[in-house]
């Protein structure tokens, strides 16, 4: 049956998305795996306007009986939902970029491959460092599908999927323990770098060790890329949303066209940089994903729309949509969030800072204020740095403003990391300048 | 229930496996999300499903379905899923014991919400954002609403049978707020699983918005605190968050046993008149006779009169501790394993007036009101604060804005300098890979050190 026809009858709209993922993990703690799994889901979501009413509906299945059903539901909630005056229309066809696709070796990878990456890396973790204990690590593949349609006539399907790996360390010492040491890497297919991995993370361990006290005060900081996303997610992301520029409650109102961060920055929201595991041509609603500049060289260029948003602002959607797949609404969110790299190696910056701090992670950043760029974040683990060498771990709180550090950037990277936790991108690591600290490890 | 049974002993009789369990879910949801008068999400959600664990070989494997016909495969892939997992383990996983159970748990609502026509609903939310928008100050708001019922079952191979009437209701909402100062924002989350329609009886529409618009003005008018370690006075929202971030999670056994309190049960780690517990709360989020491994739910005395007494556990951890399994398994839903989460945390009454603590603090901060919070194994905390106010020789002076807080947890309960004799609890939710419903809270408490303020200034 042709359900869109089947939805004509009770909507003037209708979008049936519908979104298939099988996933195979392990998970390793204390040193061996404590859990491994496979996970099937589909979920479909209908989404109809009748007389700018707009109703929803999510099931857990995509047979045909079932889709009719929520349609059916779909309607009815719609006939209890107020008018939206503002609604316009559901996006009409588009023309897509060519999809890269799907790995082959993703699609027959067994659980026993996981297994092994993490037993091996716990074991040679073990064997360089008897004093590390792996807290918790996850390895394993995705393989997504997705399927959306409209009553005008747009429909695509996509695949797409990819392999992950990640561990997280600590080191005992005098009946405590370091700070937790992370790292991951990601992949489209079964390359994944675990050496690199388990390298960076006991070269980390080793200095975390030391513990050493923080000064109160403004120094240099040295932001790595996990702990860049985390600030940016909640602090830049938030406000590159047109839903917000249109209400009027983003930081950046009407600096389009402004400089309003440092000249050494440039951020683009780039769905298919080659570090992207996840190379989308369509968002939730099917609009072609493209290239969206946010930020050039410190100018403000964009927002981010959807076509709801895009509607109502007359700017257009830029294929930004994203969906809840559990309460089926939608949101604005990059795709893939990249700082184009700068000119130096991150040994270079570090051997640059006389005194200062280096940030692997944060705590707290989702505790950051969305409406102003306002953050207050703990810094753990961060590394002091003296004379351009880290002398040891320590955790401290920083303070500031998102507008307002990235207008003291010394200096970024010309290595980069895609970033898949936290905030989803492409990072360098990134040397501020002045950046307020107040001590927390003693 | 027959038909999983049957599925149980066909995989007795077929699998070398040492436990199975299967969880079954329907469950349908309400959700809306009015932002700025628009229903920007108005959706019926049907939730259905099958989680199934397998212990074989001394490592577990997990599986899920959504298909009923499919329910024998996911057995036979979770099983396999744990002989993968068995090669990458050298001890074998031991389960404690437990009372195993036969009972249905009914909800405890007195009006459930698929009893309430969704035109109420809607009145309600529209109602609560035309007090929001009476507000000069507002600039946008979103209201997010929630409800759920449908039915949970748990059936094991030990013979567990546990049918739940599932249900709940939770509300989140987030205002921004424009005056001449700049921009802010205050959120309010509230939630029951416990009381249904009648909730809102007590939460009233008016007591929500002006609750909400406090915080917002609070963080309107106030100043940037100063950075540094001072005394501070926290509310029982505060205090309810750091025992959640900063003493809950290294007090779940899977991360005590990387954290400092590893080496510290059965030691003072607090002053003798501080004690934390884990327990049943009137109005908790966290509540429930059973956790997802079926094992009875009771309180855990976490710190008692100073002590680090009790952790929470899983009947894994129970057995690696030898201790006994205390119900803290819980799993958001059918899709994910259950592990090791809190459910109502909080510290004890002590015997102090608000005023007394507050005596003699020629300068500090009386923090009221959170936006988030982390912990990690380090027993570093952060604690993000959107209401709080200056203490200036004992008094409560001009309210500050975008801070947050954070210290080592370990240094940090022994500076509680008095607890307070009042009590009150929040309801939220605590992400650690699923989501969980918590509450969190206890009396005022202060901390004369401990506590790093994060100010701009």
């Amino acid at each position: 049956m042709n359900l869109i026809k089947f939805g004509e009858k009770y909507f003037d709209e209708m979008e049936i998305a519908i979104y298939r993922r099988k996933e195979i993990r392990a998970e390793v703690e204390l040193n061996q795996i404590s859990l491994s799994l496979a996970r099937d889901r589909t979920v479909a979501i209908i989404r109809g306007i009748k007389d700018h009413r707009l109703g929803i509906a999510v099931v857990e299945s995509d047979q045909e009986d079932k889709l009719q059903d929520s349609i059916i539901l779909a309607h009815k909630m719609a006939k209890m939902n107020t008018p939206d005056e503002r609604w316009m229309s559901l996006p009409g066809k588009q023309s897509y970029a060519t999809p890269k696709p799907v790995e082959d070796e993703l699609k027959s990878v067994e659980p026993d491959f996981f297994v092994k990456l993490l037993i091996d890396a716990s074991k040679e973790i073990k064997n360089q460092d008897p004093r590390a204990m792996v807290a918790g690590g996850e390895a394993g593949s995705t393989l997504s599908e997705s399927e959306i349609m409209n009553s005008h006539g747009l429909e695509v399907s996509q695949e797409s999927g990819g392999t992950y790996f990640y561990l997280y360390l600590v080191g005992r010492i005098d009946g405590g323990v370091t700070p937790g040491i992370f790292d991951m890497d990601v992949g489209r297919g079964l390359e994944l770098n675990v050496d690199r991995v388990v390298t960076s993370l006991l070269d980390k361990l080793k200095k975390a060790y030391t513990v050493v006290p923080a000064k109160n005060g403004e120094f240099p900081v040295i932001f790595e890329p996990f702990a860049l996303a985390e600030l940016l997610e909640f602090t830049i992301v938030p406000a590159i949303s047109g839903e917000r520029k249109v209400k009027g409650t983003s930081y950046l109102g009407d600096k389009l066209g402004q400089k309003v961060i440092s000249e050494k920055i440039t951020i683009v929201d780039d769905p298919w940089h080659p570090l992207n595991v996840e190379q989308l041509i369509a968002d939730d609603e099917g609009v072609a994903t493209r290239q969206t500049e946010i930020f050039s060289r410190g100018t403000f260029r964009s927002y981010l729309w959807d076509s709801y948003w895009g509607n109502v602002s007359g700017e257009g959607s830029t294929g930004n949509a994203y969906r809840n797949l559990k309460t089926g609404g939608l949101g604005i969110a990059p795709h893939n969030l990249v700082i184009l790299s700068g000119s130096q190696n991150v040994e270079d910056i570090l051997s640059s800072v006389k005194e200062g701090y280096l940030v692997s992670l944060l705590q707290g950043a989702h505790s950051s204020n969305p409406d102003t760029g306002d953050f207050s974040v703990v810094a753990n683990p961060a590394f002091k740095i003296e004379d351009g060498e880290i002398v040891g771990s320590t955790v401290f709180m920083m303070s500031g403003n998102a507008l307002s550090i990235l207008n003291r950037v010394e200096a970024i990277s010309k290595e980069q990391r895609m970033v898949y936790a936290m905030g989803k991108g492409v990072y360098p690591h990134i040397l501020f300048q002045d950046v307020k600290i107040a001590s927390v490890a003693k | 229930m027959e038909e999983l049974e049957k599925l149980l002993r066909w995989a007795e009789n077929n699998l070398q496996a040492e436990y199975i369990e299967i969880r079954y879910e329907d469950v349908s949801r309400f959700h809306a999300q009015l932002k700025d008068g628009i229903f920007k999400t108005f959706t019926t959600q049907q939730s259905h499903g099958y989680g199934i664990r397998v212990l074989a070989q001394g490592a577990w494997g997990f599986s899920t379905t959504t298909k009923d016909d499919d329910v024998k495969d996911a057995i036979l892939r979770a099983y396999k899923m744990a002989r993968v997992s068995s090669t990458g383990r050298k001890e074998k996983v031991k389960l404690a014991d437990i009372e195993i159970n036969e009972d249905v748990v009914r909800s405890k609502m007195q009006v459930k919400p698929e009893d309430v026509s969704i035109e109420e609903k809607v009145k309600r939310m529209k109602n609560l954002e035309r007090l929001l928008k009476k507000g000069d100050e507002v600039a946008s708001t979103e209201i997010r609403y929630e409800d759920a019922s449908g039915e949970k079952l748990l059936v094991t191979s030990e013979g567990t049978r546990i049918r739940w009437e599932l249900g709940y209701i939770w509300q989140y909402l987030w205002v921004t707020g424009k005056n001449e100062k700049g921009l802010a924002a205050a959120r309010d989350e509230i939630g029951s699983v416990d009381y249904g329609w009648e909730f809102f009886e007590k939460e009233t529409e008016e007591l929500i918005a002006e609750r909400i618009l406090k915080k917002l003005r609070a963080q309107l008018n106030g100043v940037y605190p100063k950075r540094g370690e001072f005394p501070v006075v926290a509310s029982p929202i505060i205090v309810g968050i750091i025992a959640h971030e900063a003493l809950g999670h290294l007090a779940e056994a899977d991360l005590t046993i990387n954290s400092p309190f590893h080496n510290l049960i059965g030691k003072q780690i607090a002053p003798e008149y501080v004690s934390m517990s884990d327990r049943l709360v009137e109005g908790g989020f966290g509540n429930d006779l059973y956790d997802d491994e079926g094992t009875r739910v009771r309180d855990v005395q976490i710190i008692k009169r100073g002590i680090l007494q009790e952790i929470m556990l899983n009947r894994e951890y129970a057995a690696r501790y030898n201790m006994e399994p205390n119900g803290h398994a819980r799993a958001e839903n059918y899709s994910v394993p259950p592990i090791i989460r809190m459910r109502n945390t909080v510290f004890e009454r002590g015997d102090h007036t608000l005023e007394e603590l507050l005596e003699g603090i020629k300068f500090g901060y009386y923090l009221v009101d959170y936006r988030g919070g982390q912990a990690e194994l380090n027993s570093s905390f952060q604690v993000g604060v959107q209401e709080g106010y200056i203490i200036r020789n004992g008094e409560i002076a001009e309210s500050i804005k975008d801070t947050s807080i954070s210290g080592i947890a370990i240094d940090a309960l022994r500076q509680i300098s008095a607890v307070g004799k009042d009590f009150d609890i929040e309801m939220g939710r605590c992400g650690k890979g699923q989501m969980a419903y918590v509450s969190s809270g206890g009396p005022h408490m202060r901390f004369d050190r401990g506590i790093v303020v994060g100010g701009q200034r």
